[in-house]
């Protein structure tokens, strides 16, 4: 069925078609040609890695997915590799683009008669697909051709295949260094090691790589395919796991530290006695899990019983954007309730606004002001952090004059009536909001009417000249009829 | 003028971002990306008219319609698409479609 998924050939002679109708217009403009090869490879490029366009790995009967284009000056010489690619190729891939038929996500090569393995591909050399796409390999390459023994078992291929499912000419199996035309790729280091050798152990021998490689080939492969989760994950086990902290003596991998949020904490709290750890505590909200901060945060408390520690633990919350501020507020506040334990740990969220740092800041002082001399005027609109027990009833005992508190015993009796009122008549309003969530899908024909015809509730339609849009694949039609009941 | 109807599909959609991309990195202007464009309306309707040559049948319950412009929306659930012995079925589907009798004059979208 020629339009279920549609050929690529329709696609392309679109593309074609516009390629050559715009050239004209790009030389009356006096844009260079290269600017129209760009535009094409690009188009091409996000053509092929939507998905939308599938089998076209079946209609491709050479098994390797690039053809080696070698320039003529090419000297097939055997430098000591810079870096070492074992990418299979030949017949032994025949099982790969096979099974990657629907999805053909496995790049393999094919050489130029005369060459043979192992290939060593300068910079600057462009790789040609049988599709004709070009990528460019940015940094030296040494292709060696896999041993029988590294070939890949069918299940574990078939699987990782599975769980790609994209277009045959994305480059999988390339190593880090080479880039396509279009997307912007990190120029990988010559000593690092790519990621890609074939996977039949490929799970083990991925976290085994070097730390530092496995992350510049992943920063690498990333802008190049988008789907390369099955890649990544075993590369991002391997980060992961070298990414070890402990509460004590804490130890972690070098990540990026954003000083700006840390220092007021380190500034404020230095004085108390807590330097040895405080960096690093700070530092673990950047890697931490939000209930392993919680809990270490009550295991702080509990040790230090200071009140230091608990604007410490506080600190330890997610809650970038208010730490600098909420710190030095938080402070003030506990001080005043002199508080020493965590008992409970008790979120209150902050009930007002949350507007701008620097009106907070003024505000957080007046009311510390106002405080003071009222002895427990609360303020909560600023209040973001935990508090505990005590200190919440303090501040419920205290709040009784603010308007905002919303548990006050005077303003209960409103409230209720209010939710009484509000479940009676909010049935009644059709939000607007829903209306363009109803036309809000990702499938979509886009196509023309001949005819639409209605009789009561039955609508038949009579369509013509459509692309449709299903889980991300296109199918086109000349003719679509269809019947529907409203 | 053809119907810039195509234009929400992934050809046209990829084409839009190419020249996006071209456009921030200055090396077209945005009247020559509106060119190009032009041009992608005229060659995919008359691709779609000339180079396709298949029928569709299709059926589902109509949960919303609209028509607007000349313009058709219709929201259909529970669709299935048959085109000879291939059936593809789809929980939620949006058809757009602008009037086939007067497709010259009235761009869409």
């Amino acid at each position: 069925m020629p339009s279920f998924p549609p050929q690529p050939k329709l696609y392309f002679s679109i593309i074609d078609d516009v390629i050559e109708s715009i050239r004209e217009l790009f030389l009356d403009e006096g844009v260079p040609e290269g600017v129209l090869d760009d535009l094409r490879q690009l188009w091409e490029s996000k053509v092929l890695q939507s998905r939308a366009v599938e089998g076209f790995a079946k209609d491709n009967l050479n098994p390797s997915n690039f053809v080696l284009q070698l320039p003529a000056n090419y000297p097939q010489t055997l430098h000591k590799p810079t870096a070492s690619v074992v990418i299979p190729a030949g017949r032994h891939a025949q099982s790969f683009t096979a099974k990657a038929s629907n999805t053909g996500t496995i790049a393999t090569f094919s050489l130029p008669p005369g060459v043979t393995y192992p290939v060593q591909i300068p910079a600057g050399v462009t790789l040609q697909t049988a599709s004709g796409h070009l990528y460019k390999v940015n940094v030296p390459v040494m292709v060696t051709q896999a041993p029988e023994c590294q070939r890949i078992p069918p299940q574990t291929n078939q699987s990782l295949i599975e769980q790609r499912n994209r277009p045959p000419t994305v480059i999988h199996k390339i190593p880090a260094q080479v880039t396509a035309p279009g997307p912007q790729i990190l120029p990988v280091p010559q000593a690092s090691k790519p990621v890609l050798p074939p996977q039949d152990q490929t799970q083990n021998r991925l976290t085994q790589q070097p730390k530092i490689p496995v992350e510049q080939s992943t920063q690498a492969l990333v802008p190049v395919t988008p789907d390369t989760s099955t890649l990544h994950q075993p590369s991002q086990s391997a980060l992961e796991s070298s990414i070890e902290f402990t509460l004590d003596g804490i130890e972690f991998s070098p990540q990026p530290l954003d000083m700006s949020v840390s220092s007021p904490f380190s500034m404020q709290q230095q004085p108390r006695g807590l330097q040895g750890e405080l960096p690093h505590m700070q530092m673990l909200e950047f890697g931490a899990s939000v209930q392993d901060m919680v809990e270490r945060a009550v295991k702080i408390g509990e040790e230090s019983g200071a009140l230091s520690n608990t604007a410490d633990t506080m600190s330890l919350l997610p809650d970038l954007d208010r730490m600098p501020d909420s710190a030095g507020k938080l402070e003030g506040l506990l001080m005043d309730y002199n508080f020493n334990e965590l008992d409970d740990i008790v979120q209150l969220d902050g009930t007002g606004d949350s507007s701008s740092e620097v009106g907070d800041e003024e505000r957080e002082q007046q009311r510390r002001e106002e405080e003071e001399e009222d002895q427990g005027a609360v303020g909560e609109n600023e209040f973001l952090g935990m508090i505990n027990a005590e200190a919440l009833k303090a501040l419920q005992g205290a709040g009784e004059s603010s308007s905002s508190c919303p548990s006050s015993d005077g303003d209960e009796p409103d409230l209720e009536e209010v939710e009484e009122e509000d479940p009676l008549n909010s049935g009644d309003d059709v939000s607007e909001q829903d209306i363009p969530e109803i036309f809000d899908t990702e499938n979509v024909i886009v196509c023309q009417y001949d005819k639409i015809h209605r009789s009561k509730n039955r609508w038949k339609f009579y369509l013509k000249d459509g692309v449709m849009c299903y889980s991300g694949k296109d199918y086109v039609f000349s003719k679509a009829v269809g019947e529907a009941e409203w | 003028m053809a119907y810039q109807l195509y234009r929400n599909t992934t050809l046209g959609n990829s084409l839009q971002e190419s020249l996006d991309e071209l456009i921030q990195t200055q090396q077209i202007t945005p009247q020559l990306a509106l060119q190009v464009l032009l041009q992608f309306d005229k060659a995919i309707n008359t691709a779609l008219a000339n180079r396709v040559r298949n029928r569709v049948n299709f059926k589902g319950s109509l949960n919303t319609y609209r028509f607007c412009d000349n313009v058709w929306t219709f929201v259909l659930n529970d669709v299935e698409f048959r085109e000879v012995t291939d059936l593809v079925k789809v929980d939620k589907m949006k058809i757009v479609a602008c009037d086939g009798k007067n497709t010259g004059s009235n761009p869409a979208e």
